[in-house]
This record gives structure tokens, C-alpha cells and sequence, in this order.
């Protein structure tokens, strides 16, 4: 089956995905890197450079580098968005014959070279072809079709553009998509009945806010905003000029028009704000950043998180601004919904991994907003989805379903032990050997228990059945095979044999996998609600266990010893062994930890009372204290 | 009315055991193609799988090549410094040779792990593949001449962590 890439081409960074087995992955560019910078140039040296490669070379040739052709691509000349862009565009731009745009990218006088005015789209495709040749070398294989993502404003002119560019590119382009269509798709969030969706998009130099109603897995845009001059690139711009000028306070050198220094710094920043993101300080530290008569001078300077966010918080603030905008304004301006009606919210791009922000939105919402996939994927990830779809990669019968919850079996003291853990894929089967709690039991019973909790009876029954015929036997030594076995249409199958006589027995359960959803994730809150006092639970039954298996021990020691043993330490032991018993039973962990660890000192006591008399018979020196 | 019934009735046990004969030849052709469909699921959930198998060791190597790259990037800032301190040390007279030699050792133990300098000679033409310009003066040597090398680059293993930094020649006014 031919693979179809998701491409989320960006304004500022594209990245290219591909889904195989069912799972969307991110496809690394021939520098290996998971994304490539949206920038084409021409060199000085008359040579086409894309991505990573014509960035590398931007500064020192910025006529000829062309970058943010997002924001070109489809639109007329006149259009006022291109009149506000051309001003601070590096590269010359005029009117084509068509009254839509052409860029100069190298010089068209010289005949012989690859200089001319292009359009944003056979730009574009530049980037889109790097993106096709690096995805085939990364599979191995001829890729012919793509799905590209474009933000949910882009009108019917520019998704034409844009498809146009993926066809000069060489691919056939099998969709255009909505780029919060994509990262809704990544979240799997189109499977929702009814629900009113926000994605949040912070990218580099964009800030894309768009509402979603989704419903019968049709996407549909209720409302976009956002600004297009507003991105992450503004708050490292915002940091980078705040410590400029403090360390000109602070030594009176200017470092702003050094590029070594100013390189330095830019590095340092991004740096300082990834680690800002976790931690609540940092350090930048420069060494001979620059020097001046009295010699050498040193850059360092500590950055805390509460400073990082009183220098961007007007952005924040004006994001969050236009956010609630989006969402509440009356048609065509917004959506129209309430705050409160919005059911799930998307973070994309990478500057949303600042806790500020995530918290700004958190607030607004008054829900925790999706960020699992990591954000400058995600719509990347999305396209790929949409392209797994359309590859028809998984057939419905080979749809793999998984246990919605854990299938365990019940063992002594009530504990439910796993056998199947919750989100295993199906068909599997798991064995496992179990023993007899007591001595001489010729019967088990078989209690197949579903639910995430480590108590049994907090947990749903599934069936319970009695394997008997079990030779009498001191309680561990018999092998009791229990096999849990899942077809794939959710069909559990119990086994358990008596691996002495080859006795078996066995229950069918059909539908263990076919919870209603409320039932799933009822269970699933419940797990999470009980998760400590379960803890202690568990940990009590295990003390428990643990003491029985100590009483069992004693008295089969004291049993063995008979009447070889000195009558002091009988009594001591059966002493301990009485005390252990009246404690077992009750709720104080600590007070059946300290008995049992009596107990098991006095024990010792038996086996060194032997022993020493041993040693002392043979060699006549004890090396141990009895009391040891 | 009754013989009407009863022809109606035969006509439908006619037809209904046409539809078996029909049925019958459609099951074996609709098993036939399941059968099928079921078998080239199962080869390329299979195949899928090994081929998973593959791109997942393969995989693994990458991650324990280049595992090691955020903290090899953090080590060549401190090797920068270094070198800025050496830089500044030589300037105000003659360095211990010991420090020299704390130097190589820190980037013998990197080089050991993969990482090699990029090598940028003065006088050749910028190549952005290995290269980043960061600034451009005026000079008789040809545009685009590598002038100086401002912060130097790094390969881990064949990739590159870090560009080297360059100054190149804007050519004359």
C-alpha cells in the first residue's frame, strides 16, 4: 500500500509524518532534524538552498532568502495583509500579470542563472519537495501523495495555492486540511459526539485561535482569530532586549551589535526558556562575552520563571484576550458560545509549553487543555492520521480492540492479582502458576475479576468457578495453571489445570471487553479516587499475607524441632506466635510489622539453638551468640 | 382461491430455493473472497509487524548514537569557553602548559563519543552545509570567501550539532 505523507507546512518550521501500522510517527529531514525551516534561497553562488541550509545563510544574504511565503501564498498584491508584510519583508515582491504575487529570488537580468520572479507557490514547492525527497530517503521508498494542512482562515484561493504548490512539488495532493481539524484528528477527538473544541495555536510567528464543533466525525470551523504578527519568536525577542539593556546597566557595554555576542546570547535564551518551562531559575552564563580596557568581561546573570513571565505577560494577556474574543462574539466576529460550553481545548504550537500560558488557558476555560503530543507535531501527527484514513492502512476487520480495563484473578487475602493489564491489545493471552493457601486443600476457586482496583471486592466480578481434585499437599507446592486467553471480538477464556493430575477447568466470558464507556470510565475514576487508601489496603493484606506465612513457618519449625527443643524458646515463640495472631487481624500495619519481625527474630532462634549446639558438639567454639 | 395459495406457495419455495442454490454459490464466492482479504490482513499485519521489528532496532541504534546529543551540545558551549579563557590567558602572557592539556583531555573524551570539530578553512568558499554566516565585511577576496571562523562546529557522529560560525567576504564596493 503506497504511503501518503501528512505535511504540516508552516509559516515559520514544516514537519512531515507518516502513519505505518496504524501509528502516525514523525519523519526526520536529511540533517535529522524532526522539523525544516519553511525558507528557499537562491546563494550567492547561484545555488538553490532549502530548509536548514538556507537559513544557515540568511543574514549575510537576505534579498535572496525567501521565508514566511504562508503569508503570501494565494493572496492577491492589493490585499492589505501583503501591503502590511511588504514593509518588513527582506525580499522584493511586486504584482504578477494575475494581479496575485511574485517574489524575486536571485537576479532575472542574468539569463543563465536561476534568477527570476517566482510565485509563492513554486516556492513553496521548493520546501515541499525537500520535504518529499527526505521523507522517501527516510522510508525507502517512492512517496506520490500527501495531505497539507493549512490554518482554518486560508480561503478558497489559498488552499488552491497551497494545493498547487504540493502538485509543482510532485505529489498528488489527496486533501487539504484545516490545521485544528489536524490536531483534533492527533487527539483522536473527532470521534466526539457534539463537542465544541479550542485549539490554542502559539507557533513561532503566528498566533491562531479557532473554535471547532465536531459531531458524526464531521469537523466543522465555527469561528478563527488570532493575530498573525504574534508568536514565540517576540517573547525571545522581548528576553533577549531585557538583558541587553540589564547588562548594559550593569557594565556599560553594549553587546547588541556584536553578532558572536548577540549569537551567544540567542542561544542562551532559548536555552534559559526551555529550562524556565520546568525549573522556576536559571543561570545564563557567558563567559568573555566581550571585553573592554580593563580586559576580559563575563556575562552572568540569573533569570527566574516569575521575571521570564512579567516580560511576555502582555502577550499572554492579549492571546487570552483574543481568545475569549473568538469564542463569545456574536457571528461572524466569534462563535457565539459561552466559555463554559467549550468541552475540550488543544495547545499547538511550541511556545505553549510555558506553564504560564497553559495556566492563562486553564484559567480562561476552567479546564485542563490537551498537551500530551508534543506541540510543534501535532498537527504534523493530525495530517498523517487523516492520511492513515485515506490509505486505508487499517481495514475494519483488522481493527484491533484493546481490554478497556485490567483482568485480574483473586489471591489469598482478597487481592485482585493482574493477569491482563487494562489497554493490552487483543487477541492475547497470559499464564501464569498459582499455588494453594493452605495445607491440604484439594480445591481452588477461580475468581476472574475486571476493574483496576488492587482489592477484589472492588472490583466487578466476571465469574467465579471451583477447580477441585487437588492432592492433598502442604499449602505452595501444588502448580495451579491459570491461562487468561482474549480472542479478538473481547471473548475471555479461563483455564486453570492442576499441573499434578492434569484436572482442568474452565468459563467462558463473553463480552469482557464490551463496557458501555460511562461503565470504563466510571471504573477508571474510581481507580484514580481510591488510588491511597487502596495503597494502604494492599499493603495490609500484604502484611497480612506475610504474617500468616510467619505463624505457618513458626509452628511448622516448632513442630519439626519437637521435643529437641530447649522449652524457654518454645514458649517465647509461642509467645510471639500468639501475639502475631491477636494483631493480625486488626487494621495497624505498623503493630503487625513489629510482631511479625518478633516472631521471626525469635524464630532464629530454634536454628541457632541447633546449631550452636553443633558447633559446640564438634568444634567446642560458638561463633554466634544465641541471642544474636 | 386455494389452488391460487397453493401455486403462490410453490412459486416461493421455487424462488426460495433458488435464493439457497444462489446463496450457496455466493457464500463459498463471498468466503472465498474473505478468506482471502482475512489471509492478506493477516500477511501484512505480519509483515507489518517484522518490518516494525526492523525500523524499531534500527531505531534503537539511532537513540543510542545520538542519544548523547543535548548533553554534547551543553559540553561544546563549556569547550567555547574554554577556549575564550585560553584566548584571554594567552593575551596577558604564557599559558601553564597543564591547562593545555585539561583542555585535550576534555575533548579527547568527547571525540571518543562521536564528536568531531568541523574543519573551515580560511579563504574557501561558505558552504552552508556545514557553515552558518553570521556576519559579512567588505574585503578583496570574492563574495562569499570564508574570512574568519567565530565560534567553531561540531559534528556528532554525521550529523551536525552545530554549525560552525563564520564571517564572509561582502566582495569589494
Amino acid at each position: 500500500m503506497a504511503k501518503i505523507l501528512g505535511i504540516d507546512l508552516g509559516t515559520t518550521n514544516s514537519a512531515v509524518a507518516v502513519t505505518e501500522g496504524g501509528e502516525p510517527r514523525i519523519l526526520e529531514n536529511s540533517e535529522g532534524n524532526r522539523t525544516t525551516p519553511s525558507i528557499a534561497a537562491l546563494s550567492k553562488t547561484n545555488e538553490r538552498l532549502v530548509g536548514l541550509l538556507a537559513k544557515r545563510q540568511a543574514i549575510t544574504n537576505p534579498k535572496n532568502t525567501i521565508f514566511s511565503m504562508k503569508r503570501l501564498i494565494g493572496r492577491k498584491f492589493t490585499d492589505p495583509e501583503v501591503q502590511k508584510d511588504k514593509a518588513w519583508l527582506t525580499y522584493d515582491i511586486q504584482a504578477s500579470s494575475s494581479g496575485g504575487i511574485e517574489i524575486k529570488m536571485g537576479d532575472p537580468s542574468i539569463s543563465s542563472g536561476q534568477g527570476k520572479w517566482y510565485t509563492p507557490e513554486e516556492i513553496s514547492a521548493f520546501v515541499l519537495a525537500k520535504l518529499k525527497a527526505d521523507a522517501e530517503a527516510k522510508l525507502g521508498e517512492k512517496v506520490e501523495e500527501a495531505v497539507i494542512t493549512v490554518p482554518a482562515y486560508f480561503d478558497d484561493s489559498q488552499r488552491q495555492a497551497t494545493k498547487n504548490a504540493g502538485e509543482i512539488a510532485g505529489f498528488k495532493v489527496r486533501r487539504i486540511i484545516n490545521e485544528p481539524t489536524a490536531a483534533a484528528l492527533a487527539y483522536g477527538l473527532n470521534k466526539q459526539k457534539n463537542e465544541q473544541i479550542v485549539v490554542y495555536d502559539f507557533g513561532g510567528g503566528t498566533f491562531d485561535i479557532s473554535v471547532l464543533e465536531v459531531g458524526d466525525d464531521i469537523v466543522e470551523v465555527k469561528a478563527t482569530g488570532g493575530d498573525t504578527h504574534l508568536g514565540g519568536d517576540d517573547f525571545d525577542k522581548r528576553i533577549q532586549e531585557y538583558l541587553v539593556s540589564e547588562y548594559k546597566k550593569q557594565e556599560g557595554i553594549d553587546i547588541s551589535k556584536d553578532p558572536l555576542a548577540l549569537q551567544r546570547l540567542k542561544e542562551a535564551v532559548e536555552r534559559a526558556k526551555h529550562e524556565l518551562s520546568t525549573a522556576a531559575e536559571t543561570e545564563i552564563n557567558l563567559p568573555y562575552i566581550s571585553s573592554d580596557a580593563s580586559g576580559p568581561k563575563h556575562f552572568l546573570m540569573k533569570l527566574t520563571r516569575a521575571k521570564l513571565e512579567s516580560l511576555v505577560k502582555d502577550y499572554i494577556d492579549r492571546s487570552i484576550e483574543l481568545t475569549r474574543e473568538t469564542v463569545t462574539a456574536p457571528p461572524p466576529k466569534g462563535a457565539g458560545f459561552e466559555l463554559k460550553d467549550i468541552d475540550e481545548v488543544i495547545l499547538v504550537g511550541g511556545q505553549t509549553r510555558m506553564p504560564a500560558m497553559v495556566e492563562a488557558v486553564k484559567n480562561l476555560f476552567g479546564k485542563e487543555p490537551h498537551k500530551g503530543i508534543n506541540p510543534d507535531e501535532v498537527v504534523a501527527i493530525g495530517a498523517a492520521v487523516q492520511a492513515g484514513i485515506l490509505q486505508g492502512d487499517v481495514k475494519d476487520i483488522l481493527l484491533l480492540d484493546v481490554t478497556p480495563l485490567t483482568l485480574s484473578i483473586e489471591t489469598l487475602g482478597a487481592v485482585a492479582t493482574p493477569m491482563i493489564l487494562k489497554n493490552t491489545t487483543v487477541p492475547t493471552a497470559k499464564t501464569q502458576i498459582f499455588s494453594t493457601a493452605a495445607d491440604s486443600q484439594t480445591s481452588v476457586e477461580i475468581h476472574v475479576l475486571q476493574g483496576e482496583r488492587p482489592i477484589a471486592a472492588d472490583n466487578k466480578t466476571l465469574a467465579r468457578f471451583i477447580l477441585d481434585g487437588i492432592l492433598p499437599a502442604p499449602r505452595g507446592l501444588p502448580q495451579i495453571e491459570v491461562t487468561f486467553d482474549i480472542d479478538a471480538n473481547g471473548i475471555l477464556n479461563v483455564r486453570a489445570i492442576d499441573k499434578a493430575t492434569g484436572k482442568s477447568q474452565s468459563v467462558k466470558i463473553e463480552a469482557s471487553t464490551s463496557l458501555s464507556k460511562e461503565e470504563v470510565e466510571r471504573l477508571k475514576k474510581e481507580a484514580v479516587e481510591h488510588a491511597a487508601e487502596d495503597v494502604k489496603k494492599r499493603e495490609l493484606v500484604e502484611t497480612r499475607n506475610q504474617a500468616e506465612s510467619g505463624i505457618y513457618l513458626a509452628e511448622k519449625a516448632l513442630r519439626d524441632a519437637g521435643d529437641k527443643l530447649n522449652e524457654d524458646i518454645k514458649k517465647s515463640v509461642n509467645e510471639k506466635i500468639e501475639n502475631l495472631k491477636r494483631v493480625k487481624d486488626g487494621d495497624d500495619i505498623e503493630a503487625i510489622k513489629s510482631a511479625i519481625a518478633d516472631l521471626s527474630a525469635e524464630i532464629q532462634k530454634i536454628g541457632q539453638s541447633f546449631y550452636t549446639k553443633d558447633t559446640k558438639d564438634s568444634k567446642d567454639e560458638p561463633e554466634t551468640k544465641p541471642d544474636q | 382461491m386455494a389452488d391460487e395459495e397453493k401455486d403462490k406457495k410453490e412459486e416461493n419455495q421455487k424462488s426460495g430455493e433458488e435464493k439457497i442454490g444462489e446463496t450457496a454459490e455466493e457464500k463459498l464466492s463471498k468466503c472465498e473472497k474473505q478468506r482471502d482479504e482475512y489471509l492478506a490482513g493477516w500477511q501484512r499485519a505480519k509483515a507489518d509487524f517484522l518490518n516494525y521489528k526492523k525500523d524499531e532496532i534500527k531505531r534503537l541504534e539511532e537513540v543510542a548514537r545520538y542519544g548523547t546529543e543535548d548533553l554534547m551540545e551543553e559540553l561544546i558551549t563549556v569547550l567555547d569557553n574554554f577556549d575564550l579563557g585560553l584566548t584571554a590567558l594567552e593575551k596577558a602572557g604564557p599559558v601553564e602548559k597543564g591547562i593545555y592539556m585539561i583542555r585535550s583531555q576534555i575533548e579527547d573524551i568527547l571525540k571518543k563519543r562521536g564528536l568531531s570539530r568541523i574543519p573551515i578553512k580560511i579563504g574557501e568558499q561558505f558552504n552552508p552545509a556545514i557553515a552558518e554566516a553570521i556576519a559579512e565585511t567588505e574585503s578583496a577576496e570574492p563574495t562569499g570567501t570564508v574570512l574568519e571562523e567565530i565560534e567553531v562546529g561540531y559534528r556528532l557522529h554525521d550529523k551536525i550539532i552545530r554549525p560552525a560560525r563564520i564571517k564572509i567576504s561582502k566582495g569589494q564596493k
